[in-house]
């Protein structure tokens, strides 16, 4: 399913005023719509990069990542979504080999985590960026990048690329929250990692640095390179990823695309006459795709359909109906990710999981 | 093994940058200077305004602060404030990576966590030598103006003793830095580690060594001490004046061979590296 960026009213100065409206969770400040939610064709593999199998890590009697199968494709953006203490930073930390599981098994580019093979080609940026406050940004990844066998010149290339190169002499510890943050970001990219494992990594941002990091992420999604991106932002993930996984008590609760997991857009219409309208809105769209809720009616699968609501609006207009509000409600990421991790659901997260993978 | 050695560099350039090397460094280097020359040539001179240098110099001898008692007057440091020292240095290199939380940083770089450890601990070796010379270099010049100033014979140690002397002062310091590695590895910091440390080299060993003579159940326990066993390493080398009469730096014993000292200070880095790899290893880094 494609995205469609928000619409425009069509002038129509012979009918009654028009209210088209976008829904409330895809403010005008966040358009554009994200490019990548158009799969780049040819980009994206069925390749696994990383593949867990029942992976559990549990600390006494609590089960902090419990029986987690999460499988990321290669070239793709996986946003991995979670409450706080849902068990994702755990996850990632299994997957670079810092915490040994309990029991499962996790292949991270298909090799070991945390083996020089698997590492060699993973740049990882894990919670707050960690560095020695002595050192200066420049410093600190001369010393990784001699560890990671990266070549020299590649330091200069990842300051620059997030934008660190002036302060680059300066030492850590007078770094801004978002300096480190970016310092983390250039670490993990001056390998030129297969994999970019991302957790928070707008943390401490301003919203200037959000979105300038959501874009730096999303140039980085490009082509072959896979990233996995955790936060507990919705936004940023709705607007990156290609897919997304959402963690909650330990345990994946739901995933797939963002238009999988927050269902079909429907296009509300509130016109009059209702039965002229809902005629004309049948050969339109078919009996199966519509329905009525109160005074509105609402077409599903607008993409399926090939359908515009520009369009549909001028065809009601032309019929002369009276459009009072005809409205893109588009499902929300966050309701589907509160409902899926928020108290009292956890009994109907596993049938909600089969649906959404069904 | 050229991968490893670059590691090694690595670490070393880090140890280089720390500020708190060159402090513990120069802390050392001012303890051995003011407990080997500086303060028992004060009580030589001040002992001699009284009854003049020739009449006893207050109970220092002229001779232990002179170039050619340069290894017995200094070596004596190594197993008192030294270990201390040293033990500290450990701590830092080890410790200071869980309060940054680096471990996270360097383990997911392409070496893994084992070769990273080892590089650390390798640097952290390498960088106990300029600590042995150092001590050596500096008593050697405080000594040659002591002679100086005095009159007395510029002649220093033999080259061979002298190597001997930091190779077995080295091995004592490394052996006190793999204990503070142990500690900061099991107390993932810096703070109880260096706490319980000092802790132990100085009240522990330093106390009941002291009664390690007078309490016969109390020797074997003490023989087996890091402290007495450093002593008994460095004890053919000669004693100075100062440690005999139990001033800083003074141990009375008991002694145990060489040999046997050489061997279980040998075990106690053993245990103590291998207790810290062992523990890096399997440990979650969280």
């Amino acid at each position: 399913m494609k995205l469609q960026p928000p619409m425009q009213a069509q002038p129509q100065p012979q009918l009654q005023p028009l209210r088209v409206t976008t829904a409330p969770e895809r403010p005008a400040g966040l358009a554009p719509w994200p490019q990548h939610a158009v799969p780049v064709a040819g980009r994206r593999t069925e390749e696994l990069v990383i593949q867990t199998t029942a992976l559990t890590k549990a600390y006494g009697a609590i089960r902090a990542v419990d029986d987690l199968a999460l499988n990321v494709r290669r070239g793709e953006v996986y946003g991995f979504l979670g409450p706080n203490g849902a068990g994702k930073t755990t996850t990632l930390r299994m997957l670079l080999g810092l915490i040994q599981p309990t029991s499962g098994e996790v292949r991270v580019l298909g090799a070991a985590p945390g083996t020089p093979h698997s590492l060699a080609q993973v740049g990882a940026m894990i919670e707050t960026p960690a560095f020695y406050p002595f050192l200066s940004g420049e410093d600190n990844l001369r010393m990784l990048a001699r560890y990671a066998g990266v070549p020299g010149h590649r330091i200069g290339a990842a300051l620059e690329q997030v934008d660190l190169l002036g302060r680059a002499g300066d030492a850590f510890r007078t770094y801004s929250l978002g300096m480190k943050q970016r310092l983390g970001v250039a670490a993990a990219l001056m390998k030129n990692p297969a994999l970019l494992i991302l957790d928070e990594p707008t943390n401490g941002l301003d919203p200037a640095g959000m979105a300038e990091m959501r874009t730096l992420i999303r140039d980085l999604g490009q082509g072959e390179r896979t990233v996995l991106l955790s936060s507990h932002l919705m936004s940023e993930v709705e607007q990156i990823s290609d897919r997304v996984g959402i963690i909650s008590h330990g345990r994946l609760v739901a995933e797939g695309t963002v238009n999988d997991l927050r269902g079909a857009d429907r296009l509300l219409i509130h016109a009059d006459p209702v039965e002229a309208a809902r005629d004309l809105l049948v050969e339109l769209a078919g009996e199966a795709h519509l329905s009525r809720d109160g005074e509105m009616l609402a077409i599903t699968d607008l993409d399926d359909l090939a359908l515009n609501p520009a369009y549909v609006n001028l065809r009601l207009v032309t019929a002369g109906i009276a459009v009072h509000e005809l409205r893109l409600e588009r499902a929300s990421l966050e309701s589907v990710f509160l409902a899926l991790t928020g108290a009292g659901h956890d009994g109907d997260q596993h049938a909600e999981l089969e649906v959404l993978h069904g | 093994m050229a991968d490893f050695l670059q590691d090694v560099q690595t670490e070393l350039f880090l140890l280089r940058k720390r500020v708190s090397t060159w402090v513990v460094l120069a802390v050392w280097l001012v303890l051995a200077i003011c407990f080997a020359y500086v303060f028992p040539y004060i009580s030589y001179r001040s002992n001699g305004a009284e009854g003049g240098p020739a009449a006893g110099g207050g109970g220092t001898d002229l001779a232990t602060l002179l170039p050619g008692q340069l290894v017995p007057t200094v070596i004596g440091g190594f197993a008192f404030y030294g270990g201390a020292l040293a033990l500290i240095l450990g701590v830092l290199t080890f410790g200071s990576e869980f309060g940054w939380n680096t471990w996270k940083t360097l383990f997911t770089q392409r070496p893994g966590r084992m070769r990273i450890v080892f590089a650390k601990v390798a640097a952290l070796g390498l960088g106990l030598l300029p600590f042995a010379i150092g001590v050596f270099v500096v008593g050697g010049v405080a000594s040659l103006i002591i002679a100086g100033v005095e009159g007395a014979s510029m002649s220093g140690p033999s080259p061979v003793s002298l190597a001997e002397a930091i190779l077995a002062g080295w091995f004592t310091l490394a052996v006190w830095a793999a204990i503070g590695v142990m500690l900061a590895v099991i107390t993932r910091g810096t703070s109880l580690a260096i706490g319980i440390g000092i802790l132990y080299a100085l009240v522990i060993e330093g106390t009941i060594s002291v009664f390690g003579n007078s309490i016969s159940w109390l020797k074997p326990i003490v023989e087996g001490f890091m402290r007495a066993n450093a002593y008994s390493l460095v004890e053919p080398l000669g004693t100075s004046g100062n440690a005999e009469n139990g001033g800083p730096g003074g141990f009375s014993g008991p002694f145990v061979d060489p040999l046997q000292a050489f061997v279980v200070l040998a075990l106690y880095l053993v245990i103590f590296l291998g207790i810290s790899v062992w523990l890096m290893r399997r440990r979650d880094i969280a």
